[in-house]
């Protein structure tokens, strides 16, 4: 009984004093109470080293401390395991559906499903006529209309913010962030921060480096050119106009304020 | 009979696998099965998780089941060639059971994808139609031969039998080989600059397909777990035997045997971070959004979780060596040299600072860590100063608690980069805490004190008496507790391996369009990984006490008495 009044006293008190520095030092309250639960668990390791020795089970009793110990592992990895930020898989269905949308229409099952959706599109359009044609009383009505075209209305070209808006998606979905900072988030300095690479490099160029990442090197990052780091994937995964509405609305952020390394044409 | 049903069930399994996969190859448009409740992914993770496990088992265990029976042979101790021949006994039975989960996982793979298996197989198709079938059967005659010829090549045919045994595991070792080219091109298909993988994939032969990038650091992680993990598995093994002994000699032996396969555990799960680090390096070498996405997003907490399950293996293999010296008379006599404490009090820090100025593969780093972690053997004996053996291991055990204490701490407390906010986020001034040189140092220092408390004990085994059947009963569950823990840990980086392919079943190759094409939660991934993690104990447990029956050890020569342990 000493020992564990002993080695939970020295926990708490190691527990407390970390849990003071780390508020002193800024850490937020989680990192405090992670910091105090790993003193408690040091604490109990030493509790254990010093326990007294576990009389020998033989028999039926013994199975029993089997099976019981296995209830607890199972508990503690379970549990263990859904103490940890979880993340959302919803954050990333959207995503995956739009990126992989392309190249599922590419295929013959994808095809298809386009085919039978246009076919029920129009096959509606058609419906939703002949019960206008009817409220206006037949055929005069149908010839000052004139003809009806089966082709669904034509959509204008995407306006200039909905491009923006794709390139701003595609920034997004590619997680470039993860290795490039953009007005003040991502990055941790894997890739060059790019703020100012509209000042640098035009649209064009912009998506020459995404699609031959070695065409372009950034000032103070030959290793990481050296190395490949910027995967060389992006002309197999992503559409030809996506990279261009991604790189489009790279070539807008001319921030001179942000030190955006000079990239320097390799090939 | 029972070995009847056995060759029955391989060879049906063989053939159906080798049919099956051939015919349905040819069959492009067939539709998927929708598993219900679990769903078509989890349905093939599950055998395809169970098929792993017991292919490490019967191909690790072979390993040190030959290496075992050589020093019975060589210092003729009859305990070796017992644990050797045991062992097989178990092994034969999960054989059968890798065969069955084997067959099983092409099936439910057919039924659930069954367009990606046809162009998947159409890939491999030497592979899985000849090469791993062949091998499969070879590998079962050969292992059925070692077992049923062990007592009648015997004595001055023994030479002859041990030949057979690494025959055995040279055909293991080539199958692992053969089936993780398949497996490893899943993850990194090959490519060159310039050249779209579809179209580079028509001119690859199967060579390229087989030698991708991650195949041999996968081969040489699978090598090093597989032995790690057939070691623990006999740990648990001899566990439950000990339990189960009636007698003093049946404990002393079962107590010997955990002390075994414990040592032989813990010698190759030290290898274990590197061949991981590895392995991750080619993958991060490949294409480098996979370490992003390892590392810092949506599989960061995988990596967490790993982090706490490694940290209280090696402090669970600590705990048994602390256990295990407390029943050798003489401990208090066996002493190191002070520098052993303080080396392994600074090792994180200097590694942490060294790492952040020389990263990987800067060679300089290790003319900073090489010197200060051959210190205490080099330089120990020139320093008059001495501590206890316990002493060292207490300070050990502190620098596991750190050492895991680093490994676990988090950039911040949110799965994804992109949920980070002040609040969960680590100061930036400490986020080196964060970064992988302190993660590298914190795995190392685990690392080098597992292996000083390793040498204390080798110490303390040479200089004392060992009482075998004299160890704390706590000893047996923290060996099934390595077992345990090793297994589920091997299931959780299986599940990155997979996951780490992100929306394709074949990266940038073969997309995955089902509805199941996401990173599933951590805590989702843990119920599955203990539920199979439950079936494979349940199952070794049933081959053990199958293959182990108590009346198998009447009338042996007694074994494992209490002998200093200086003699051995």
């Amino acid at each position: 009984m000493w020992n564990v009044i002993k080695k939970l006293s020295i926990g708490l008190v190691v527990g407390g004093a970390l849990v003071g520095l780390a508020r002193a030092l800024d850490f937020p309250f989680v990192f405090q109470m992670m910091f105090f639960g790993q003193a408690l668990f040091g604490a109990a390791v030493f509790m254990l080293l010093d326990a007294p020795s576990l009389k020998t089970m033989s028999g039926m009793k013994s199975g029993a401390a089997i099976v019981v110990f296995y209830i607890v592992l199972c508990t503690v990895c379970i549990a263990g395991a859904s103490m940890w930020p979880q993340f959302d898989p919803e954050d990333e269905k959207g995503k995956i559906a739009k990126i992989l949308a392309p190249k599922r229409a590419a295929t013959e099952q994808g095809k298809a499903e386009e085919l039978i959706a246009r076919t029920k599109a129009l096959d509606e359009q058609v419906k939703a006529l002949e019960v206008r044609l009817k409220a206006l009383g037949g055929d005069q009505q149908m010839a000052k209309e004139g003809p009806v075209s089966g082709a669904p209305p034509v959509v204008a070209k995407a306006a200039t913010g909905d491009f923006m808006k794709i390139g701003e998606e595609q920034w997004q979905l590619h997680e470039c962030y993860n290795c490039h900072k953009l007005k003040g988030e991502g990055g941790k300095k894997r890739g060059p921060e790019l703020d100012n690479i509209g000042s640098y490099l035009t649209a064009v160029e912009i998506k020459q480096k995404i699609f031959y990442p070695k065409s372009y090197m950034a000032e103070g990052f030959e290793k990481e050119w050296e190395k490949g780091k910027m995967p060389d994937k992006f002309k197999d995964v992503m559409e030809d106009s996506d990279a261009t509405a991604l790189a489009t609305w790279l070539s807008t952020f001319k921030n001179t304020s942000v030190n955006t390394p000079k990239p320097i044409k390799k090939t | 009979m029972m070995k009847m049903w056995q060759r029955s069930l391989v060879a049906t399994c063989a053939f159906l696998v080798l049919f099956g996969g051939v015919a349905y190859a040819q069959t492009s448009e067939a539709p998927s099965v929708e598993f219900s409740y679990t769903g078509n992914r989890t349905a093939v993770w599950i055998v395809a998780q169970l098929h792993t496990l017991f292919g490490a088992f019967i191909l690790g265990a072979p390993i040190f089941i030959v290496i075992s029976e050589w020093l019975g042979y060589r210092k003729q101790d009859l305990r070796y060639d017992r644990l050797a021949k045991e062992l097989t006994k178990v092994t034969v039975i999960l054989f059968s059971m890798t065969a069955l989960t084997g067959g099983l996982f092409i099936f439910v793979l057919l039924a659930a994808y069954p367009q990606f298996t046809t162009w998947f197989i159409n890939q491999f198709y030497l592979v899985f139609a000849v090469i791993y079938p062949l091998m499969f059967i070879s590998g079962t005659i050969v292992l059925y031969m070692y077992f049923y010829m062990w007592d009648a090549w015997k004595g001055e045919k023994k030479g002859r039998h041990i030949a057979l045994g690494v025959l055995l595991n040279l055909i293991c070792m080539a199958t692992m080989f053969v089936i993780n080219g398949p497996t490893s091109f899943m993850n990194t298909p090959p490519k060159t600059e310039g050249i779209s993988p579809q179209d580079f994939l028509v001119a690859a032969t199967l060579w390229d397909k087989i030698a991708n990038q991650t195949w041999m650091p996968l081969n040489l992680h699978r090598i090093d777990g597989n032995v790690a993990f057939g070691g623990f598995v006999t740990g648990m093994i001899a566990a439950y035997m000990y339990m189960r002994a009636k007698t003093q000699e049946e404990r002393a032996y079962y107590d010997w045997m955990g002390f075994v396969g414990n040592l032989i555990g813990v010698g190759a799960m030290l290898f274990q971070p590197i061949t991981g680090l590895l392995l991750a390096y080619e993958m991060c070498d490949y294409d480098f959004s996979f370490c992003p996405y390892m590392m810092a997003d949506q599989l960061s907490m995988f990596f967490e979780m790993q982090g706490a399950m490694v940290g209280l293996m090696f402090l669970a293999s600590n705990y048994y060596v602390w256990l295990s010296l407390k029943r050798i008379e003489g401990i208090e006599k066996v002493r190191m040299t002070i520098l052993a404490p303080i080396v392994m009090v600074a090792f994180p820090f200097v590694m942490m600072v060294v790492m952040n100025y020389y990263w990987i593969p800067e060679p300089m780093s290790l003319a900073f860590l090489l010197p200060l972690a051959l210190a205490p053997f080099l330089f120990g004996r020139f320093i008059p100063i001495t501590v206890s053996a316990l002493t060292v291991i207490k300070i050990g055990f502190l620098m596991v608690i750190v050492g895991d204490a680093i490994w676990v701490t988090p950039h911040g407390f949110a799965a994804t980069g992109a949920k980070m906010v002040a609040e969960l986020e680590m100061p930036e001034a400490w986020s080196f805490l964060g970064g992988m040189p302190a993660k590298l140092s914190a795995i190392f220092t685990l690392v080098f004190v597992t292996v000083v408390n390793y040498v204390v004990y080798n110490r303390a085994i040479r200089q004392g008496t060992i009482i075998w059947g004299k160890i704390d009963f706590t000893a047996q569950f923290v060996l099934i507790f390595l077992a345990f823990t090793s297994i589920w840990t091997m299931g959780l980086m299986g599940a990155v391996r997979s996951l780490v392919r992100k929306y394709f079943h074949t990266y940038n190759l073969m997309p995955d369009f089902s509805a199941e094409s996401f990173t599933p939660t951590l805590s989702y991934s843990a119920w599955w990984i203990t539920g199979i993690t439950v079936v494979f104990f349940t199952v070794v447990s049933f081959a053990v006490i199958v293959a182990l029956r108590p009346s198998d050890s009447k009338g042996r020569v007694a074994e494992g008495s209490p002998v200093p342990a200086r003699a051995k």
